[in-house]
């Protein structure tokens, strides 16, 4: 189950994209942070967490997310997750951080960011 | 040591006297010992078959990235005294920094930063980096009080002392942690709710398969008779986890006497926790339920809503407003939910260790958990929930579960009164 949760760093466009597995656990949530690590420092401050396929998140994940999140603000970047309707939205939602952490519905729209995006915290 | 074997003899083969001192470092039967003793047999070991006078192991300690005298063999006053040397500096710091071997044919205060290996007179020293998973977590080494070249082989063998110590401590280091995190654990989690007129309580909590993480709930009443429930669960795992817990707990009764309003409670807690423990992140639920156990106010902190079972209907997920986790933004400010409680209802409280399924998402673990609640007796509810969700799979994450049941309506001249189920 947790064999293939791998956090794969992947380059769209010239921005990291680290693609997150259906579940992110205590199990699994240090190698989402030395993804999110290897990301920020490729990306020059701005890079994308696709979470389109993760179903869950505990509080673990979602402690190196807002890690990674807070990291980037202090200097100057910004951190964008991707979350379709369904899935993980609704633990973002339970939590909080949906008004935290800026967060888009496709990859699309986080690699072309419109110019007057949501205001997040 | 070893009583009254003969004579000291000289070993005409080389060959021979450096395999019997290896198999002196690897003997199986140290493997009998406590961790703690190996560490003081193999200095023995070392000190005999390197013909030294003194052999030491010095354990770092991360946070100060010092070195701390631990284990010695002649050299017993480095520990009484608790010598700490600075990763980088002197001659163990050296080798912890380097993860080289450091032979010294000379021990002064220019080559060594502890005074009580020169004033003891010792005149020469080797010493070795202990290795665990790829990291130096201290050194060991041995000195002569004649001068003397050590060599390679010396080197050699004391490396291979040092693996074994290094096996031995990471073990010690992990059971000690294991231990300690389940007995602070064990302490936080309350084996005895406290007795409530007219409610019933009942808990579970059971550990995640590998370290203890980081849920706990709690239970206690205010000196204006009302019942508070907490449910929280700490990022993280182990020790460092259940550390946090125990702040959270405490400093949450603290607040909870001060102010009845539980965004208030939360919102001290956070400010707290930013303050003093700013890499922690937590999800806590409050509620204070009022002394006639009617209603509940109750403030999220990122934390699942609680499920409530009415009696005659299928349970439901309370409907409360959703607050920022603990730990997160300085001026979070949370909503309070007020929840009307019915006499024989059941609110079950849980963390998502409960509900979480592998490939599944978070809205099926919760449909699962509302079928099972039902507004009945609060230890069987929770035997029955147990069963459903938590079934005989070893859990993957700390499942903590509590029920609070205010009794149905009391017996009125031994005729039972109409039980009221509508009031939400």
């Amino acid at each position: 189950m947790t064999a293939e949760a791998r956090f794969p760093v992947e380059v769209v466009g010239g921005v990291p994209v680290v693609v997150t597995p259906e579940e992110i656990d205590i199990t699994n949530a240090d190698e989402l942070r030395a993804a999110l690590s290897e990301a920020a420092a490729h990306g020059q401050g701005r890079f994308v967490v696709d979470m389109t396929r993760t179903q869950f998140c505990d509080t673990a994940g979602l402690h190196a997310l807002v890690a990674a999140h807070k990291r980037t603000r202090t200097g100057g970047g910004q951190v964008t997750l991707v979350m379709p309707g369904a899935g993980v939205l609704r633990i973002f939602e339970i939590t909080g951080l949906d008004q935290v952490i800026p967060h888009v519905a496709t990859l699309q729209e986080a690699l072309a960011p419109p110019p007057d995006a949501p205001q997040f915290l | 040591m070893g009583g009254g074997e003969v004579t000291a003899q000289v070993d005409p083969d080389p060959v021979e006297a450096r395999l019997r001192a290896i198999q002196s470092i690897t003997d199986a039967t140290l493997s009998a010992l406590d961790d703690r003793e190996l560490l003081s047999a193999l200095l023995d070991r070392v000190r005999e078959i390197l013909e030294a006078d003194t052999a030491a192991v010095l354990l770092l300690d991360v946070s100060s990235g010092q070195l701390i005298a631990t284990a010695a063999a002649g050299l017993e006053e480095e520990i009484r005294q608790g010598v700490r040397i600075p990763v980088g500096h002197g001659f163990a710091g050296r080798i912890a920094a380097s993860h080289q071997p450091v032979i010294l044919d000379h021990v002064d205060h220019t080559t060594v930063l502890n005074p009580i290996l020169w004033t003891k007179g010792i005149k020469s020293m080797v010493g070795v980096p202990m290795v665990a998973a790829g990291r130096v977590i201290g050194v060991m080494h041995v000195g002569s009080l004649t001068p003397r070249q050590f060599t390679a082989d010396d080197v050699e063998l004391l490396q291979m002392a040092a693996d074994r110590a290094a096996v031995a401590v990471q073990s010690m280091t992990a059971q000690s942690d294991r231990l300690a995190a389940a007995a602070l654990q064990r302490s936080l989690v309350p084996t005895a709710l406290p007795a409530v007129a007219g409610a019933e309580l009942a808990g579970r909590y059971i550990p995640g398969d590998g370290a203890v993480g980081g849920d706990w709930y709690d239970v206690f009443t205010l000196p204006s008779g009302e019942l508070c429930v907490v449910m929280g669960d700490v990022a993280g795992s182990g020790l460092p986890a259940a550390v946090i817990m125990g702040r959270m707990r405490s400093a949450l009764r603290a607040y909870a006497l001060e102010t009845s309003d539980p965004a208030e409670v939360l919102g001290r807690l956070d400010h707290k926790m930013q303050h003093f423990e700013p890499d922690a992140m937590a999800t806590v639920l409050y509620a204070v339920i009022d002394p006639a156990l009617d209603k509940m106010h109750l403030c999220l902190a990122g934390h699942f809503p609680p499920v409530i079972a009415r009696p005659g209907q299928r349970a439901k997920l309370a409907r409360v407003a959703p607050g920022l986790l603990i730990g997160v933004f300085a001026e979070a400010r949370r909503p309070v939910t007020t929840v009307p409680i019915p006499p024989g209802a059941l609110v079950c409280f849980y963390t998502d260790g409960l509900i979480e399924r592998p490939g599944e998402p978070i809205d099926a673990g919760l449909g699962r958990l509302c079928r099972a609640v039902t507004a009945g007796p609060a230890d069987a509810a929770a035997a029955a929930v147990m069963r459903e969700l938590a079934g005989s799979d070893p859990a993957r994450d700390d499942i903590a579960l509590l029920m609070v049941r205010r009794r149905p309506e009391q017996h009125v001249n031994g005729v039972a009164a109409k039980e009221d189920d509508g009031d939400g």
